[in-house]
């Protein structure tokens, strides 16, 4: 009798209780960031309050497995109704699996920006951002002034950014930019920092196609900066080991380096730096690059600037419908309010209001992503191109490698990656 | 021993010193997990390597309730408790049949279980998902015991195999010439006898149970494990170190509590294994 | 795997003249007397009942591992992605393994690590020679050389990453001593001797675990007769302890080789990256890459077959050498 009642309470155990029908599920890397804690909270109650019965369920995804776990999820139709994804080359790769957002919520994308991290080579949009991400320098302004610089005349233009580094170096105290190069994130932002002002419209369309080369010389131009600012001695010493989320930024907040390419949204952004800082020790500027392209204007660079996070349907969700009016959910003013005042993103829709923050980084910020957006170049490369471009920037720091060598083993991944009909 | 020379004692003395010096370098990452554990994000990224100056427990609290460790704590001792209970049975039989007893085809049935320890994870990564949903196994506990089981098998078995092949034969033998059935003899002779070996199993297995992610992620989606609880806690960043060794901390603690408060059983279970020669 | 059959072929017999025999209840000659009258139908039995014993082991082996393996040799042959089916390629993903630059240096990054796998084996084996002979303070150390395999490998990393970075303790300490820094996770030449030494240092307790398992199976009397006639330590641990223990020495370095093949993912995720360049790059971490986050998982599974392949021979060259030492 005992066994029985054991044994049936073993099963009773080990059979999971079957999942409600009117489940949402939501996979995201970034739940359990405590910052973000008020907006996921208010997107679950919104979204609960406008569909009785229904629940909205996030789960929090390890980072390192997050892609394999979704493409495996995927391949067997194991996986949520809603997918989170990185924009750019992530994002592009799983639209396969999602449903073309654009007959679905034309109300909600009319109001977006920053959709080309998003948008698929059949010109379709399979995710909605709800950040946006750009790449512009923030500077310590207590270092400008010892090292004898202006610290309220952030440079415009190569020449002047080239007087500042060469200042930090006289000084020879602190680096004059962070490198942080472990995981090959610096190198890919550097593409983009360079890019804003060296391509013309033109070449960051062929870009995105694959038809300018690795090879070809606006980019290469930009591999042989990277080696001439390595050598001139721009950065600290040990790059190449130096990891970029964990560390680069904190030391930079702790006043390492006068200069560091950050971001806008979610991690090293201007809220970030001004509460650690101080708002009136941190300044923020776009990069200037070392040659200006025909259309692009020399002493006003632009900010390169897209989609930085987003939601999309799985096609073989058994809520299609639902999960889009989750995606809405999530990507509505009211709820994405949170996530800019408590974790400091810059949002991909327009209606949300960001007047009120009172920032003086936010507000320069916002007169340039009005005025100055420049496509992400780096977000418009395939996967396998970036990985490519970690390994050889690494060598390249290290001299182990040239630059029309690098550029070559570069141009072959991307013939695969990208093929040219 | 008692019985070692002087000089040998000596050279053991001598030996001592490296071989503390090494275990001081193992006991600092629990110092630097816990420590670092105390404190909240900023101070972490201020100084890594000093003694947490303001503790607070906040990491902890945050990282039970936010992440529901409570929840995925269950399911990881249930699911760690059947497997490795599997894996020590099924091994020890096959590790017996495999080392000590006549059948066709032994060889190549050791070369397939041998082979399938070799195979990378990713290669089965959707094939193995896709038996799974086939089997309405995704997201049962049982599942993913069977999972475990199957996964840490071939390594167990092999174990076993080369374990039991080192035993002298006549203790089995002795036993079948008085009559015992060979599953006697497995529950007589080879169970006590492979004590040493099955214990190290159990160690080994328990790790890996309660420490792998991939498996267990791919297998609960919904109901989870307390291991993928915690991994998703880093964040996209990975700068959420306090916060995420708060849940290394709790994970490994009832490990090295259990590991410590049965060092003396696990210690006298191996001797009772020992030939006595 | 030739050898190892072999020596299954004769199970647990081959040291029957080596042992003493102390046994009370029989002697030499009536084991052997009695096993040669047992009878035919016996034999059978005693196949019948070995499947039985193995019936589970195989059956889970099968369904989780060998069928998913030819399945996923058949995904090699695709253009699969994650969210497509693909179309049947043929050989290209093999032919394309062959011809990418970065899974050949993976390979010879994979060489250079089986050179290591000799520290691997035999550091953990002495240890526990050492504590199973006594050493001062043996309990101790039984406890606490296997915490860092407790411990997630991103904690390990993350102590090693600030440790070795090149403003790290390390580098600190050497400039006090008046020598330059190096960054050692940074540079190529040394930042795959560094993984290894941190990977053994992560996972060596595991190994002293299995010798110390092992070291139950030696007679303690031989070892004590040994001493009694006055053999030198390294004699004994030569002539009785290390030959054995040829059965786990065996099985720990088929063991070490194929974890360092295949389960060093971890580690490198957080400690290099596979970098710089190439330089920490497996072949595991290539797979790794092909499967998330460039989402080509019919490459991935082609690189897979490839490593399951070269392993295999591995494993078998193992074997048979240290099966062949064995009867020396």
């Amino acid at each position: 009798m005992h066994k029985v009642g054991l044994m049936a309470a073993v099963a009773a155990i080990m059979v999971a209780s079957p999942a409600l029908a009117q489940e949402i599920t939501v996979w995201d890397v970034n739940v359990d960031e405590p910052s973000n804690a008020s907006y996921y909270d208010h997107a679950k109650s919104a979204f609960e309050a406008a569909h009785p019965g229904a629940t909205l369920t996030f789960l929090s995804q390890p980072d390192a497995e997050y892609y394999t776990l979704l493409g495996t999820a995927l391949a067997s139709k194991t996986g949520p109704d809603v997918i989170w994804a990185n924009g750019g080359a992530q994002a592009k790769n799983l639209v396969g699996g999602l449903v073309p957002l654009d007959d679905k919520l034309p109300d909600l994308i009319s109001k977006l920006v920053g959709k080309s991290a998003f948008t698929a080579p059949d010109g379709k949009l399979y995710f909605i951002p709800t950040t946006l991400q750009g790449h512009v320098v923030y500077y310590n302004k207590a270092l400008y002034k010892a090292a004898g610089l202006d610290p309220d005349k952030p440079p415009t233009t190569w020449a002047e950014m080239t007087k500042v580094c060469d200042a930090f170096k006289a000084q020879g105290k602190t680096a004059c930019f962070l490198m942080a190069n472990k995981e090959g994130y610096e190198a890919e932002f550097f593409l983009s920092e360079m890019a804003n002002q060296s391509l013309t419209a033109q070449q960051q369309v062929d870009w995105l196609t694959g038809k300018l080369h690795w090879s070809d010389a606006p980019i290469k131009a930009i591999l042989q900066t990277w080696v001439d600012t390595a050598k001139d001695g721009w950065y600290q010493e040990g790059g190449n080991s130096q990891t970029m989320f964990m560390d680069e930024f904190t030391l930079f907040s702790q006043g390492s380096a006068g200069n560091v390419w950050g971001l806008l949204s979610n991690v090293a952004h201007w809220k970030v730096f001004e509460k650690d800082m101080g708002v009136d020790k941190v300044g923020v500027y776009p990069m200037p690059s070392p040659t200006v392209a025909a259309d692009q204007h020399q002493g006003a660079p632009g900010v390169p600037l897209d989609g930085g996070v987003g939601y999309g349907v799985n096609k073989d969700s058994p809520n299609v419908d639902l999960a889009l009016d989750a995606v809405k959910t999530l990507a509505s003013p009211e709820v994405l309010t949170y996530l800019v005042n408590d974790a400091g993103i810059v949002p991909a829709n327009t209606l949300v209001n960001t007047s009120g923050i009172d920032s003086p980084g936010l507000k320069r910020i916002m007169g340039w992503l009005a005025t100055s957006a420049v496509p992400t170049t780096h977000a418009n490369s395939s996967a396998a191109e970036l990985d490519e471009w970690h390994r050889q920037s690494q060598l390249l720091l290290n001299g182990d490698t040239t630059v029309d060598a690098a550029a070559a083993a570069l141009d072959k991944v991307q013939a695969q990656a990208k093929p040219q009909k | 021993m008692a019985g070692a020379g002087k000089r040998q004692r000596l050279s053991l003395r001598i030996a001592a010193i490296p071989m503390g010096l090494l275990a001081l370098s193992c006991l600092y990452p629990i110092f630097f997990a816990v420590n670092n554990a105390l404190k909240t994000r900023h101070d972490y990224l201020l100084d890594r390597f000093g003694l947490a100056m303001q503790p607070t427990f906040d990491n902890f609290v945050q990282a039970w309730t936010r992440s529901h460790l409570d929840q995925y704590f269950f399911n990881s001792v249930i699911t760690t408790a059947g497997a490795v209970i599997l894996l020590m049975v099924i091994s020890s039989l096959a590790g017996f049949a495999l080392a000590c007893l006549r059948f066709p085809y032994r060889r190549f049935i050791f070369v397939v279980i041998l082979s399938s320890l070799m195979i990378p994870v990713q290669v089965v990564l959707v094939p193995y998902m896709r038996t799974m949903v086939g089997l309405h196994l995704i997201d049962t506990r049982i599942g993913l015991i069977l999972s475990y089981t199957a996964f840490f098998l071939p390594f167990s078995v092999y174990m076993m195999t080369a374990f039991y092949s080192g035993l002298p034969r006549e203790l089995i033998e002795a036993a079948r010439i008085d009559g015992a059935k060979l599953l006697q003899v497995w529950w007589h002779v080879m169970v006590p006898l492979g004590m040493p070996a099955m214990i190290t199993l159990g160690i080994l297995n328990t790790l890996n149970c309660w420490n792998d992610v991939l498996i267990a992620l791919l297998t609960m989606q919904k109901n989870r494990t307390l291991m993928v609880g915690i991994s998703a806690l880093k964040g996209q960043y990975s700068d959420q170190i306090p916060l995420f060794t708060a849940g290394i901390v709790i994970a490994a603690a009832p490990i090295v509590i259990l590991y410590i408060i049965f060092q003396r059983r696990i210690v006298s279970g191996i001797a009772v294994g020992a030939v006595k020669g | 795997m030739e050898q190892i059959g072999e020596r299954l072929g004769a199970p647990c017999f081959s040291k029957l003249s080596d042992l003493p025999m102390a046994r009370s209840s029989l002697t030499e000659t009536a084991v052997a007397s009695r096993t040669r009258k047992r009878s035919h139908r016996s034999r059978r039995a005693e196949a019948i009942v070995a499947v039985l014993f193995l019936v589970p082991a195989l059956l889970l082996v099968l369904m989780f591992r060998i069928i998913p393996l030819f399945w996923g040799f058949g995904i090699s042959l695709t253009s699969a992605t994650a969210t497509d089916p693909g179309e049947f390629i043929g050989a290209a993903n093999y032919l394309r393994a062959l011809d990418d630059p970065n899974f050949r240096s993976s390979m010879v990054n994979a060489g250079a690590i089986l050179l290591a796998v000799p520290f691997f084996v035999t550091i953990p084996m002495i240890l526990a020679i050492l504590i199973d002979q006594g050493v001062p303070g043996r309990g101790f150390f039984r406890s606490v050389y296997f915490f860092p395999a407790v411990l997630s490998s991103v904690i390990i990393g993350s102590i090693f990453s600030i440790v070795l970075g090149f403003n790290g303790s390390l580098n600190g300490a050497l400039k006090m001593l008046g020598i330059p820094g190096v960054d050692w996770l940074g540079r190529s030449s040394t930042a795959l001797p560094v993984t290894l030494i941190i990977q053994s240092w992560s996972t060596f307790g595991m190994g002293v675990l299995i010798f110390l398992a092992g070291l139950s199976t030696v007679p303690r009397e031989m070892v004590e007769a040994a001493r009694l006639e006055g053999a030198k330590m390294w004699q004994i641990w030569w002539h009785i302890i290390i030959p054995e223990l040829r059965p786990i020495i065996e099985f720990s370095t088929v063991i070490t080789t194929i974890g360092l093949l295949t389960s060093m993912f971890g580690l490198i995720y957080v400690l290099t990256g596979g970098g710089p360049g190439t330089s920490t790059t497996v072949p595991e971490y290539l797979i790794w890459t092909a499967q998330g986050r460039l989402n080509q998982p019919a490459y991935a599974a082609a690189l897979s077959m490839i490593l399951f392949a070269v392993t295999g021979i591995l494993a078998w060259l193992q074997i048979r050498m240290l099966s062949r030492n064995a009867n020396l």
